[in-house]
């Protein structure tokens, strides 16, 4: 029996708030993945039978076993522009969260900010990237900061909005009550709005990351000379399809990486979460 | 002398909400005090403004018309003077038991070290030791609720406001509550001002029990609890007991349609 016993009390609560044992997980989490892991196979496999049986030749549909091979025959190159496409997202991605939280803030303290705020935001991303981009060449330049501009503005507005309504969604009574206790609205927001939004700015963030790598692809497509989109662009027109498909498999990747990472950090800075009732759905 | 042995004081306190053009009168001239050490109860039906009055005499709210005085003054800055406590336990999922406990004296501007030693100190009369490094969720309804009441009183104000703390719990668990407050009460030094819909809890607690009147809320009688103390549970069955609460029943006018 885990927990103090003894108590006369028919209430108890149950067992302790602990991590689940190592090995236990390992274990479930074999079981959870075995069937995802089963299916890829398969999927691969079909695609590589289809293409070989069909004779489907390599310009509209390149075998798995060909995109393979351009990853590690030009892993170098591959690797280069990675590097690239990741420091454009991490960098505009990190932008995109010191903007998203200081707009949200001043938004969530003034109905004033609101009002100024909040309309040039939203036509912000009303009008697609794709036409803002090419816009955006002239006032940035060329070079890496026109890329981090794009991914900044295209993953700015998900963290601002979930994060806005995190703050504003904190239960009106334990404000009351704070204020019962004579907290100030500074205390309110460090002590209970700022926390209790935080899984809310998560979920904003977990779409920011992944809308992030679309942007930076649209950036590189509007003009650069390196990065993966860019990459993926030029092998097309030189008929290198295995090389866009190999782009398009790392940008994936990257998104899906950047995706888990914050679904990691969510878990570690706001371990409640899940744990009780109310919050958003993610 | 008078005053600072009365800790509360309304007088004909009157409250009206305005919601959508309408007019709605809460509160119409309730007088109200309660002295040092004393543990007053309010029943009434809902809706007739007893959460109105907590809230006032708390300083959430300003009444329309009369005055609160507290702690022998009269002001309208009353927040942060009294401890004051729920239905919903309003605890911080993210906090453990025992930082949620020291929220009121984190507040105040007591370095955390210190309120926790504090904290701890209450903790295991409240029945919450080995539990303190717990969330919030991981505890039973009866936990929470001491949770957020220990948070209430580590707090230094003497007067200490409760509204309908056990209102959300089973009945067995309510009655739990109730014999353990009933053993805490003398303890706490403190004046303790109880909303309750439930008279065996009003009587069993209490000093004096105000009943307020259907909406809007006007004291309609206040009885003296002359039962002996230190009292049990067991009381609930001494013709005093039964006597007084009958007549407090039938002050809320809920004899002839007796449902419970
Ligand atoms: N902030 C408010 N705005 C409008 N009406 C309110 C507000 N607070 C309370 N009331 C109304 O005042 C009356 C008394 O409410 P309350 O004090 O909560 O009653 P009780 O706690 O006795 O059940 C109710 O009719 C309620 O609808
Ligand atoms: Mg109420």
């Amino acid at each position: 029996m885990k927990g103090p016993t003894g108590m006369n009390d028919v209430e108890r609560a149950p067992g302790p708030y602990a991590a689940p044992r190592v090995g236990a997980g390992i274990r479930t989490s074999l079981v959870r993945w075995a069937p995802v892991a089963v299916i890829a196979i398969a999927a691969v496999g079909i695609w590589e039978a289809v293409v070989a049986l069909e004779d489907i030749p390599n310009w509209k549909l390149p075998a798995p076993s060909a995109i393979a091979d351009a990853l590690w025959g030009d892993r170098g190159d591959l690797a280069r522009h990675t590097w690239v496409t990741l420091k454009e997202v991490l960098i505009g991605f990190g932008i995109a969260l010191g903007a998203g939280l200081l707009l949200a803030t001043l938004i969530h303290m003034s109905r004033t900010m609101e009002r100024v705020i909040y309309p040039p935001a939203i036509a912000s991303q009303t009008l697609p990237i794709i036409v803002i981009a090419p816009l955006l060449l002239a006032w940035v330049g060329y070079g890496l900061q026109h890329k981090v501009v794009v991914v900044a503005l295209i993953s700015f507005f998900p963290i601002l909005v979930n994060t806005v309504d995190g703050l504003r969604s904190t239960d009106g009574d334990l404000l009351n009550l704070m204020r019962a206790l004579g907290a100030n609205r500074w205390q309110m927001f460090i002590k209970a709005q700022v926390p209790h939004g935080l899984p809310y700015m998560f979920s904003g963030i977990k779409i920011a990351v992944t809308a992030s790598v679309i942007g930076a692809v649209v950036g590189e497509w509007v003009g650069s000379s390196e990065g993966l989109g860019y990459l993926a662009l030029r092998s097309k027109s030189q008929f290198l399809t295995e090389r866009v498909y190999a782009a398009i498999f790392l940008l994936g990747v990257m998104g899906v990486v950047l995706f888990l990472a914050a679904g990691l950090a969510q878990r570690v800075l706001v371990p409640w979460h899940g744990r009780q009732r109310g919050g958003p759905n993610t | 002398m008078e005053s600072t042995h009365t800790k509360i004081r309304t007088t004909s306190i009157h409250k009206a909400f305005y919601e959508n053009g309408a007019h709605l009168s809460a509160l119409a001239g309730v007088d109200f005090h309660a002295s040092d050490r004393e543990f007053v109860s309010i029943i009434g039906p809902s809706g007739c403004g007893k959460s109105t009055l907590l809230n006032i005499i708390a300083g959430l709210d300003q009444p329309d018309a009369g005055s609160v005085e507290l702690y022998g003054a009269t002001t309208a800055q009353r927040l942060g003077s009294v401890g004051y406590m729920q239905q919903k336990d309003l605890l911080m999922p993210w906090r453990s038991v025992l930082d949620n406990c020291i929220l009121g004296l984190e507040i105040q501007g007591v370095p955390r070290g210190e309120a926790r030693t504090r904290a701890r100190a209450l903790l295991a009369p409240f029945g919450l030791e080995g539990f303190e490094g717990y969330l919030p969720h991981a505890l039973s309804g009866g936990m929470r609720q001491r949770a957020a009441f220990l948070r209430t009183v580590l707090l230094d104000h003497d007067v200490v406001l409760l509204d309908e703390p056990f209102g959300a719990l089973d009945a067995l668990t309510r009655s739990h509550m109730q014999s353990w407050l009933l053993g805490l009460r003398e303890d706490l030094k403190k004046t303790i001002v109880l909303v309750t819909h439930d008279v065996d809890e009003a009587v069993l607690l209490s000093d004096r029990v105000y009943v307020l009147t259907a909406s809007p809320g006007t004291v309609r009688t206040v009885a003296e609890v002359k039962l002996p103390k230190p009292r049990s549970m067991e009381m609930v069955g001494d013709s005093a007991f039964v006597k007084l609460k009958l007549e407090l029943l039938s002050a809320l006018g809920s004899l002839g349609s007796r449902v419970r």
